[in-house]
């Protein structure tokens, strides 16, 4: 009976949950005939697995009841299978746990990818990308520059991606890391390398003038796989992106506004897009689009970069992992169904919000927030009350008394030279007036020497000493010999 | 939950404020997050803290806090350090740091659409990102725009084309328990009386704010978990 | 007994003597450190001019260089001020890349001479869209004792006074600029901003001018920038303790004292250089 039982269960966890029902319904036959106990513990696994459909601290509970009851009532096999469940669940390695039950822990299936949510922002070439909860902002922007010697007559295009500390708070503002280096590599290698953009296009004047393409990538929330996020935005940011145009007359190049001339789009070939797969137990298990908690305990990864025609534009295998070469045509052809996925998404958001800036519709980030979500809430334009407002301010700028103490006047005791200041007044009664009186004869007020030492007294010159009220040194003016 | 409002004023100042919304908790990873937008201009803030800090930032009686202006296209520049400045000068007087000793806050703040009045909105998203944090604050704070176009007219959150035409852009953080200044950043030349009357306005203005954060608290919690 | 209170509670300290309406150096509440102004220390800059107020000691030097005017503004030239707070003038600054604080003072400067045209940018242009000026304000502190930002602004108003244009016209033939060294003439200043810091003790006190230790323990500064016609360049309070719209007020009317103080000082020591020539 716990034979049939036990393969009832493994085929209802291969399977999806529309079996659980069945699963549900047959249980409860079975455990009719078992014996009371079973029944209610079954029960209650079926409930869990009917509402979670997954792996949860309930499931676990249930798990644990199990064990009980076999141990009370069914053979040391099955009974030690689940101690290994358990077992694994308590030394948190709850991933594996979930391979075998062939489920991840967001309750994904191995070959899926997260939601992908791409929008648009109000500018030209500004693309918000979320994946599951990692989410990437890219942004195109463009400049005239001459362009390199070695290639006169081609546009400049170039990544600078941002670990923001946003994203997490292991990354470090201003410090270039290994993570960093390799995603800008793979970026340029997947849509640079790629020669997905005419380049040729954003030539001006020959040799003199060419655009320069910048695409910034923030990454604002990091939950792993950010590379195949920043490879969305940022070929949607450069499909999103016009640049203005430009008119030559003889040898002046004049940029048009918006207004003047219609903006230009990028003329973009094909649309390279990067699937990233991460492989564990030395290749034995293959997950797409690793969430952060699998990034950290994957041995391997690797990224393929095609666009939708099914070309290849680069493979990238790290973690020091050997692949077999079926291993790499089964992930070729997995890229190849999601790259077509992705690119049908991005065609479609880009659809979107070109009828939306037809219509005269608000689009940009501020449409694209969430009015549903409990934590999100919108104000309309308001107007402010105001209640005679000038009176208020006037009272104010009247209520204020005008101190009563007149600006003082500022001393000259050399040329080039003056003096300001409350110690000048001799408030502490020192009687110095002779001294700040002192006319010094010098013809060449710029080399007047400020000196500060305290009772420095040069021979042959006649220092004007002004003994302030405070603790600071005396400022002591020193004039240059005359004769 | 959408309002309007719909009242004169009496002196013939044009003082409205553009649509704002905001969302709390949308980042994953950071302690507190939010985004505050007013009308177009948006901005993305994320919180970090407490949380250990480096021996040399170190403050023996109260919490470092660290603010950092992320630009959309290229590296922050002066006028984002001075910026900072006064976002963390602010928070650092609503905040009440002293309760987390020796340790580390680290705010930081994206740009993602610059349409006018972006200090503002670096402050008001600053704030519910704190809130967000449920970090412990002595109280509230908001900013507001004031632009004096140069006719006179004092226009508030001011769009990005509106400031420009502006004589004199002012800043103000007003606090949510007194409705003082709490920090003020100007640009371009104004009289007394046009500071003190856009103090006043911005006085008025924050109540607004204020009563938006309020209605948006009480949004977030009106389910119990 | 004191220097021991001093260190081991600066707060107190200064808290017993702001208790009296005084301050440990002996001023009152509203007053200013002396001021000394020299113009035209520097013979080999254009202009420029050494301020020191109390200990805090900041020099500017004017450079000026030729320019291609950008596209958006053809007719304008260029004024780059820089503040430098280098190791030399206080423990607390460390060698290396500008800090917070230094690279604060810059755009502060910056939108100084923005808002209050103290030297309109149009002057600075030679030929419209071809050559203009650019005038390098580098203002260097040489100690640092609190309030730099009312030194800088004097400093860098007093040196601009000071600043000869020399002539630059454009050869005809060669399209060249030749710079003519023995003709030069003064800068046109249309505006006279002048700075003037206050800090608030506990909430409440305010106090003008602070010292570098009055500004530590500060917990709100506020620097307000008049001009000659009464009108306010600049209200900057990057944060800190709030202040209500009357308080304010009376450090306005401070700042507007002060100008007049200030501005005095600055005419008249530029009136003893050209006398003296």
């Amino acid at each position: 009976m716990c034979q049939w039982w036990w393969m009832l269960n493994f085929y209802v966890c291969i399977v999806d949950s529309p079996f659980l029902w069945v699963y549900g319904v047959i249980c409860i036959q079975l455990c009719v005939c078992d014996g009371l106990l079973h029944f209610y513990v079954c029960m209650v696994d079926a409930l869990c697995l009917c509402v979670y459909g997954g792996c949860s601290i309930s499931m676990c509970v249930c798990w644990m009841l199990h064990l009980y009851v076999f141990i009370v009532d069914c053979s040391i096999s099955v009974c030690l299978w689940w101690m290994l469940y358990f077992y694994l669940f308590m030394v948190d390695h709850s991933i594996y746990v979930c391979f075998l039950c062939l489920q991840r822990l967001d309750g994904r299936q191995t070959y899926d990818y997260r939601k992908i949510k791409i929008t648009f922002g109000t500018d030209y070439g500004c693309c918000f990308v979320d994946l599951g909860k990692t989410r990437v902002m890219a942004q195109v922007s463009c400049e005239l520059v001459t362009p390199k010697e070695s290639r006169p007559n081609e546009g400049i295009m170039f990544f600078n991606l941002e670990l923001s500390p946003m994203a997490s708070p292991a990354f470090e503002l201003g410090r270039s890391s290994e993570l960093l280096v390799k995603l800008n590599r793979q970026l340029e290698r997947c849509l640079r390398n790629s020669r997905c953009i005419d380049t040729e296009s954003l030539c001006v004047v020959s040799g003199e003038k060419v655009w320069q393409i910048r695409v910034d990538v923030h990454m604002l929330n990091h939950d792993g796989n950010l590379m195949d996020a920043t490879s969305i935005a940022a070929i949607a940011a450069l499909s999103h992106f016009k640049r203005p145009d430009v008119g030559i007359q003889g040898d002046v190049v004049t940029v048009y506004s918006a207004q003047e001339r219609d903006p230009i789009a990028l003329s973009i070939y094909h649309m390279p897009i990067c699937v990233s797969f991460s492989f564990f137990q030395q290749g034995t298990y293959l997950l797409v689009d690793p969430c952060e908690r699998e990034e950290r305990v994957m041995d391997g990864l690797l990224m393929i970069a095609m666009n939708k025609h099914r070309e290849i534009c680069s493979i990238q295998s790290s973690g020091g992992i050997m692949l077999l070469k079926e291993q790499v045509l089964r992930c070729s052809k997995i890229a190849s169904v999601k790259v077509s996925e992705i690119t049908d998404l991005i065609a479609k958001a880009l659809e979107n919000d070109k009828k939306a800036r037809k219509e005269g519709r608000k689009c940009g980030f501020a449409e694209s927030m969430p009015q549903e979500r409990i934590t999100a809430l919108k104000n309309l334009e308001t107007t402010v009350e105001m209640t005679d407002l000038t009176k208020q301010a006037s009272d104010i700028v009247e209520g204020v008394e005008t101190p009563a103490e007149m600006a003082l006047s500022p001393v000259v005791p050399a040329p080039g030279v003056g003096q300001v200041g409350a110690g000048l007044q001799n408030a502490w009664g020192l009687e110095d007036e002779e001294d700040e009186e002192e006319e010094v004869d010098g013809d060449e007020p710029e080399v007047t020497i400020v000196a500060e030492k305290r009772g420095n007294k040069k021979k042959g010159e006649r220092p004007v000493v002004i003994i302030s009220d405070s603790e600071e040194e005396e400022v002591v003016i020193l004039n240059p010999e005359s004769s | 939950l959408r309002t309007t409002m719909e009242v004169c004023s009496s002196d013939g100042f044009n003082v409205t404020l553009r649509e704002f919304g905001c969302e709390q908790c949308l980042l994953s990873r950071p302690d507190g997050s939010s985004s505050f937008i007013q009308g177009d201009t948006s901005v993305l803030a994320a919180v970090y803290g407490p949380a250990e800090v480096k021996v040399s930032k170190e403050i023996y009686d109260r919490a470092t806090l660290e603010v950092v202006i992320q630009t959309k296209v290229g590296l922050p520049s002066v006028k984002e350090r001075s910026q900072e400045q006064c976002v963390r000068e602010t928070c650092e007087a609503s905040l009440l740091s002293s309760l987390h000793p020796r340790s580390s806050l680290t705010l930081i703040l994206q740009v993602l659409h610059n349409d006018g009045s972006l200090l503002s909105c670096f402050l008001n998203a600053a704030c519910m990102a704190f809130m967000d944090a449920g970090l412990p604050m002595s109280c509230l704070f908001c900013g507001v725009t004031c632009a004096i176009a140069s006719d006179g007219q004092v226009i508030t959150d001011p769009t990005a084309t509106q400031e420009k035409e502006s004589r004199a852009l002012l800043t103000f953080a007003i606090d949510s328990t007194e409705q003082k200044v709490l920090m003020s950043s100007t640009k371009g030349s104004f009289s007394v009386h046009e500071l003190q009357e856009c103090i006043a306005i911005s006085q008025m203005a924050s109540e607004k704010i204020f009563q938006f954060y309020r209605e948006s608290v009480q949004r977030r919690y009106s389910k119990t978990l | 007994m004191a220097a021991g209170f001093k260190t081991a509670e600066p707060l107190e300290y200064h808290r017993s003597f702001l208790k009296e309406n005084c301050r440990p150096d002996g001023r009152e509440l509203v007053e200013f450190r002396t001021t000394t102004l020299n113009i035209g220390s520097i013979s080999t800059a254009e202009g420029s001019a050494l301020v020191k107020i109390g200990n805090t000691t900041v020099i500017c030097g004017i450079k000026m260089e030729l320019a291609n005017p950008s596209v958006e503004a053809p007719n304008k030239g260029y004024i780059v001020p820089n503040v430098d707070l280098p190791p030399l003038c206080s423990s607390g600054f460390r060698p290396g890349a500008p800090g917070e604080q230094a690279q604060a003072a810059s755009q502060f400067m910056a939108d100084i001479i923005e808002s209050s045209e103290v030297v309109k940018t149009e002057d600075l242009c030679i030929e419209r869209g071809k050559l203009c000026w650019v005038l390098y304000c580098d203002l260097m502190c040489l100690d640092y004792d609190g309030n730099l930002l009312d030194t800088c602004t004097i400093a860098l108003l007093a040196a601009l006074k000071n600043a000869q244009l020399p002539e630059v016209t454009v050869n005809a033939e060669t399209s060249l600029p030749e710079v003519d060294l023995k003709k030069r003439k003064p800068l046109q200043i249309h505006r006279h901003p002048v700075a003037s810091s206050f800090c608030v003790f506990d909430n409440s006190i305010l106090i003008v001018d602070p010292t570098g230790e009055e500004e530590r323990l500060s917990t709100a500064q506020l620097t307000v920038v008049t001009d000659e016609d009464g009108r306010l360049c600049s209200v900057h309070k990057p944060g800190g303790t709030s202040l209500s719209g009357e308080r304010l007020q009376e450090c306005i009317s401070r700042a507007q004292v002060r100008h007049r103080e200030i501005r005095k000082l600055i005419d008249k020591v530029a009136q003893s250089v050209t006398s003296g020539k």
